[in-house]
């Protein structure tokens, strides 16, 4: 358990903010290519 | 899934280009970044999350997304300085005005769909319904409202991922791309090395998180 925890704290210690920025950053970019796309997929038809 | 290719591909050579040293990444300060978050949720409701996506009307679905292509609208105006939001807000502009002009939905003719999928699924469609789960209507090139903007193009038979696209899907795909590969403002693009570099102090703090150094 205090093994676990260690590498949970030492995992989370190296995200930098600059990490987090990148992450929120790409979801961003990724809805909106998304919402603003519409390609007819394939693999949607018939569902 | 291609237009999520494109961004995961831009980010991939933003990155590479700045380990290799050509020129400092530094991901795109978006303003008012709540607004994808906001208006996108209806259509992640509508089409994208299995357990409520079959819960939407026709109406209702394309009511969806025409609200959140609007919203989208009005962050890439916010945001048009930025590298590529100018191109992606032009295929999102495209996509708009065909979606409204064909009653809330992109339109597909039934030539595109027979090259998507086998012909016992085409033989269950029906012109004017909904394709599936998607954001398309199945309509004749005769029936459709500037049927030139309609997704219409499709992959080479050699790629097994089938799908159909539009002119504005296009420029979304290409907008993003480059929004993530090359984000970065040319007054940060000199980067340490450089002879010019040094003479720079305000691209030194700017490189540095906006912190002079003294």
């Amino acid at each position: 358990m205090k093994n676990t925890t260690a590498q949970f704290v030492s995992i989370v210690s190296k995200i930098k903010m600059q990490h987090i920025q990148i992450a929120v950053m790409v979801m961003v970019a990724l809805m909106l290519a998304l919402g603003a796309g519409a390609p007819t997929d394939g693999g949607g038809i018939g569902h | 899934m291609i237009l999520g290719v494109a961004v995961f591909a831009g980010l991939l050579l933003g990155l590479l280009l700045d380990r290799l040293g050509r020129r400092i990444w530094q991901p795109p300060v978006f303003r008012h970044s709540w607004l994808v978050a906001i208006f996108f949720l209806p259509q992640f409701l509508a089409f994208y999350l299995p357990a409520t996506r079959g819960l939407f009307s026709a109406q209702l679905v394309a009511a969806s997304l025409v609200l959140s292509q609007f919203g989208l609208l009005a962050f890439c105006l916010f945001n048009w300085r930025l590298t590529g939001i100018p191109v992606l807000t032009v295929g999102l502009f495209l996509n708009l005005i065909v979606i409204l002009a064909n009653g809330g939905m992109m339109p597909v003719s039934p030539e595109t769909v027979s090259r998507l999928v086998s012909s016992e699924t085409m033989a269950r469609l029906e012109i004017g319904e909904r394709l599936g789960t998607t954001k398309s209507i199945l309509l004749t090139e005769e029936m459709m409202v500037f049927p030139w903007l309609a997704d219409r193009f499709v992959p080479p038979d050699w790629i097994p991922y089938r799908f159909a696209f539009s002119v504005g899907d296009v420029f979304i795909g290409l907008g993003a791309f480059v929004l993530l590969a090359f984000p970065t403002r040319k007054e940060f693009a000199i980067k340490k090395g450089n002879p010019s570099y040094d003479n720079q102090p305000d691209i030194q703090a700017a490189n540095n998180g906006g912190k002079r150094r003294c």
